[in-house]
């Protein structure tokens, strides 16, 4: 009889520590995990009443984490001093009595009998001081066999251990979200400053003001209508507010002076992709291809550009790309030496440069997303907002149907 | 909890529970919450029925604890039916058949609580 219920006992009891097993590493929430371990605790020893409390070191608490049958759990912090927790054996159980009379003082204990305690597990992970297990009185013998004993420090460990975990896992997850702050805030600064610079860029040119946030609302159109990822668009994005650092270092007479230029003011104007080239290279950007893009903004498909010359194939999409939005806003603005094109006429000047100075694919991408914004098919307009509104929509959606059309066919 | 129901019925202010299923996580409760509605109605004579129980683990025997002290504690009368053998050499184990009337049949439970006070 005594060997036949020793077996029940074996098999309940590995087939419980298998449920404990399951359960800690289960999907559901840390909290519904310990309230099932605890369950599991008490149904294996048949204990109607127990909670488990967590150990908030910097508090030197023990706090109610969850529990079972237990009716009143608002009185539910145990101090737990450095000393007491030094002189508990990891995982042991200890009565209700010799907790009273070796390890915590009165307030304590008090707090324990209001849990129903008669048995006391410190839980430790490694050598950590994690939690404790109270158990409340059992519907068997009050007291447990040495193998019940053995059984009870295995699973106090391994709620020892899930307990850890998570305490690592938590604190893991509050040092990342502390760091994605301070990354978020860390990127706002960097946008602003970004922001502030090509305001002083614009700034440079009485004519110019807020050109360089008009090419990168563009350029941001063309990059998205095109299908670009979120981390290029924001590239063509800065490129576009930051491809005229170069004129800082230029006269500002020279830059405001109209079409009356020498060849030397000519010249050194020129200059500016290749400054704002030296300039920002030697920042470290997230975006390689940044540089590049600001270098070539005057390039031409022709070759005819500056300052490399390059032509057709040589210019990335990028390049494309800020090209016709730094052109397209400089022929709707005012300039110091001719008055701005209505919309008709600068989409008639951007169709007579394709294939010289624009490329083909990225103006129909142009006009195909500019008709989007005119029939209200995007989420937010970027180059609409920023142009007179004195145009005839009708007008301007068929002929930009008519381009569309004929760089299609 | 999937596959774990319950059906009561009342005969002569006597509660019977009838679970179904599997009786192996916290879904289970439902069973001990049922049991602290009737009893807070005064129904203090409970049987529950174990013959549509298929499987009862440690986090079911932890629930059934909890069912055997709460009628303790309203000074009720708990009875067992139609257990299987698994099923009853767990709860003699594990203490718990000390505190209930463990019986074949639930008409048995049923009489036996009907004479009782």
């Amino acid at each position: 009889m005594a060997e036949k219920r020793n077996i029940t006992r074996l098999i309940f009891s590995i087939s419980s520590l298998v449920d404990l097993g399951q359960e800690v590493t289960s999907a559901k929430s840390f909290n519904e995990r310990m309230k099932t371990a605890l369950y599991v605790v008490t149904g294996m020893f048949s204990v109607p009443k127990a909670a488990l409390l967590v150990y908030n070191s910097n508090q030197q608490r023990l706090k109610l984490l969850t529990h079972k049958g237990l009716k009143d759990t608002t009185w539910g912090n145990i101090h737990v001093k450095a000393k007491h927790i030094k002189s508990f054996s990891k995982n042991e159980p200890y009565s209700l009595s010799k907790i009273k009379t070796n390890f915590l003082y009165n307030p304590n204990t008090e707090a324990l009998e209001k849990f129903h305690t008669k048995t006391f597990i410190p839980l430790f992970a490694k050598d950590e001081f994690v939690g404790a297990i109270c158990l409340g009185k059992r519907l068997s013998r009050p007291s447990y066999l040495r193998s019940e004993k053995n059984v009870l420090k295995v699973v106090a460990n391994q709620i020892a251990i899930t307990l850890h975990n998570s305490s690592l896992f938590r604190r893991l997850t509050n040092k990342v979200n502390e760091n994605k702050k301070l990354y978020e805030n860390m990127r706002h600064i960097y946008n602003d400053t970004i922001k502030a610079f090509a305001a002083a860029i614009d700034a440079k040119d009485v004519y110019t003001k807020n050109h360089s946030f008009r090419v990168a609302k563009y350029a941001v159109a063309i990059a998205g209508e095109l299908g670009w990822k979120e981390k290029d668009v924001e590239a063509i994005y800065v490129a576009g507010l930051l491809h005229d650092i170069g004129k800082i270092t230029i006269d500002r007479g020279v830059i405001n002076k109209g079409e009356d230029l020498s060849v030397s003011e000519l010249s050194e104007i020129k200059r500016h992709p290749q400054i704002s080239y030296d300039i920002l290279s030697k920042i470290n950007f997230p975006w390689k291809d940044l540089v590049h893009f600001v270098k070539h903004h005057h390039e031409r498909i022709d070759g005819r550009g500056y300052p490399d010359s390059l032509q057709g194939e040589e210019l990335s999409d990028g390049v494309k790309i800020l090209a016709i939005a730094d052109a397209f806003d400089a022929m709707t603005t005012d300039r110091p030496y001719r008055k701005k094109l209505s919309l008709t006429e600068a989409l008639h000047e951007v169709k007579k440069c394709l294939g010289t100075q624009f490329d083909r694919r990225i103006s129909n991408v142009f006009f195909r997303v500019l008709q989007k914004e005119i029939k209200g098919e995007t989420k937010e307009a970027q180059i609409l907002p920023h142009l007179d509104k004195g145009f005839n929509p009708t007008v301007i959606t068929s002929l930009l149907e008519t381009i569309t059309a004929e760089l299609s066919a | 909890m999937n596959n774990f129901s319950i059906l009561s019925k009342t005969i002569n202010g006597i509660v019977i529970f009838l679970p179904k299923g599997y009786v192996n996580d916290l879904g289970a409760e439902n069973l001990e919450h049922a049991c602290e509605e009737f009893l807070s109605k005064e129904m203090k004579k409970v049987v529950i029925n174990f013959s549509e129980i298929q499987y009862i683990n440690s986090i079911g025997a932890s629930i059934f604890t909890g069912i055997v002290q709460k009628i303790a504690e309203h000074n009720g009368m708990l009875c067992f039916t139609n257990m299987k053998k698994v099923h009853s050499d767990v709860f003699e184990m594990l203490g718990i058949t000390r505190h209930v009337k463990v019986f074949k049949e639930e008409k048995d439970a049923v009489n036996f609580l009907k004479e009782s006070n």
